[in-house]
């Protein structure tokens, strides 16, 4: 190896030997290393194993391209509906959607749209009088009585239902909302007949066709967030490789 | 087609002139990004990354040399890939380089020892490229294997032609002591010191 050896000439030459063997040097410094490298045996030394490097360097050759890296773009689609852009009204009309389900939701618990407070809470307002693994002779304390407002009720009634559960009642608001609450017999397939008549007091007020209006969000909620995801997989098929 | 109709018709959305363009600078990109990252399989990906970078970006494309404009994304693509590499240290770059066997039998003339001299040299080469930092190595290998001038690197590299010099100076330098640290095990025909 060359050392420098301190000499500032030395340092200052070596810098421009790489540039030297470019030829890319102008005319004085080409020459200011030309007149140093026939008095300094070291740096001439130090230029000749660079420009064996650089030859070595040369010689290393070009190996072909494995394979091609062309460039593939899917078929341009005729744009539908739910193409990409579609994002551009979807997302904001599922924001829409669900606030007004939300509001609606929370006036509905907080019977924000009853028309006469204490009568009309439609026919989804059940209470669930259940006497568990207890006949249906039971006595009354061993029964127990859940009060389940609006659709959440009427959700409440359809999964005891579909689970097989007979061993319950399902009484108007107006029942409960009565002090002294009777001991209820538990007679399957009563609950029809208590919700038909629900069903008539409902529609006196707002109770029906405001669960029918939340039921139909949240369905439009569903639906939308679906279109969405649609359309975003359709964005992310993108460029690929050839 | 000139490549600045290609260009142009890149630009516009046309795959197929992109296409040619790919064809014709794609083993200018393979051989840097094998190069820089030493290992086949690393160089064909940070070269297909370059590709679909560039199609990407060729609306920002504002003319000048193509050539260094891609060069510019390949380099970034190595780097992208180094850094990975650094951070999960999946394999070192030198088990990488040794691993390279990218020295072809250049043509019918060339005699079996003459080419097994000098796959012995590409691998020492490799090796000492390795041995370079990643500013110093990208130079090297623009100027001194792939034959550009330093205007050409500067664009590649987007530094100035000064550092371009000084970092082609430091980087031949560095690796002319690699190669005298191991001069023995160089084959004769190619040794520093005669």
């Amino acid at each position: 190896m060359f050392r420098d050896k301190g000499d500032p000439l030395c340092r200052k030459v070596r810098g421009m030997l790489s540039e030297y063997i470019d030829n890319s040097l102008d005319s004085e410094n080409k020459s200011l290393v030309e007149r140093h490298l026939q008095a300094c045996e070291a740096c001439s030394k130090e230029l000749e194993s660079l420009r064996m490097t650089v030859q070595l360097l040369h010689r290393v050759s070009e190996v072909p391209a494995p394979r091609s890296f062309t460039v593939t773009v899917p078929q341009p689609r005729r744009e539908t509906a739910l193409g990409p852009s579609s994002l551009r009204w979807l997302r904001p009309a599922t924001a829409i959607v669900a606030v007004a389900l939300v509001v609606l939701l929370m006036g509905d618990f907080l019977h924000a749209f009853e028309n006469n407070a204490g009568v009309d809470r439609g026919p989804g307002n059940m209470t669930l009088s259940a006497g568990q693994l207890a006949p249906s002779s039971a006595p009354a304390e061993k029964q127990t009585m859940v009060t389940i407002p609006g659709v959440m009720g009427q959700m409440a009634l359809a999964t005891a239902k579909a689970v097989g559960y007979k061993d319950y009642t399902v009484v108007s608001s107006s029942d409960v909302s009565q002090p002294e609450t009777q001991p209820i017999a538990s007679v399957p397939g009563n609950e029809e007949i208590t919700g038909a008549g629900m069903m008539a007091q409902g529609e006196a007020g707002v109770g029906w066709p405001l669960r029918q209006t939340e039921i139909g969000l949240g369905a439009a909620v569903f639906v939308l967030l679906a279109l969405i995801i649609f359309a975003r997989r359709q964005r992310t098929k993108g460029v690929g490789a050839g | 087609m000139d490549e600045q109709e290609l260009i142009s018709r890149s630009k516009d959305g046309d795959v197929e002139a992109f296409n040619l363009l790919v064809e014709q600078y794609q083993r200018l990109v393979y051989n840097l990004a094998l190069r820089m990252l030493g290992n086949a399989e690393a160089a064909e990906d940070a070269s297909q990354d370059t590709f679909l970078s560039a199609y990407k970006a060729m609306g920002k494309f504002r003319g000048g040399s193509f050539k260094s404009w891609v060069l510019r994304i390949a380099a970034n693509s190595c780097h992208d890939k180094q850094r990975v590499a650094r951070r999960y240290r999946v394999v070192s770059l030198d088990t990488l380089l040794l691993e390279t066997d990218d020295f072809p039998q250049a043509n019918n003339t060339e005699s079996p020892e003459d080419y097994a001299l000098r796959r012995e040299l590409g691998r020492f080469l490799n090796e000492g490229l390795a041995h370079l930092p990643e500013d110093q190595r990208l130079v090297v290998i623009l100027s001194d294997v792939q034959g550009l001038s330093y205007e050409e690197v500067a664009q590649v590299t987007g530094s100035s032609l000064g550092t371009v010099k000084s970092r082609l100076n430091r980087g031949r330098t560095r690796l002319r002591d690699f190669l005298l640290q191991r001069e023995e095990l160089l084959p004769s025909k190619f040794r520093l010191n005669k």
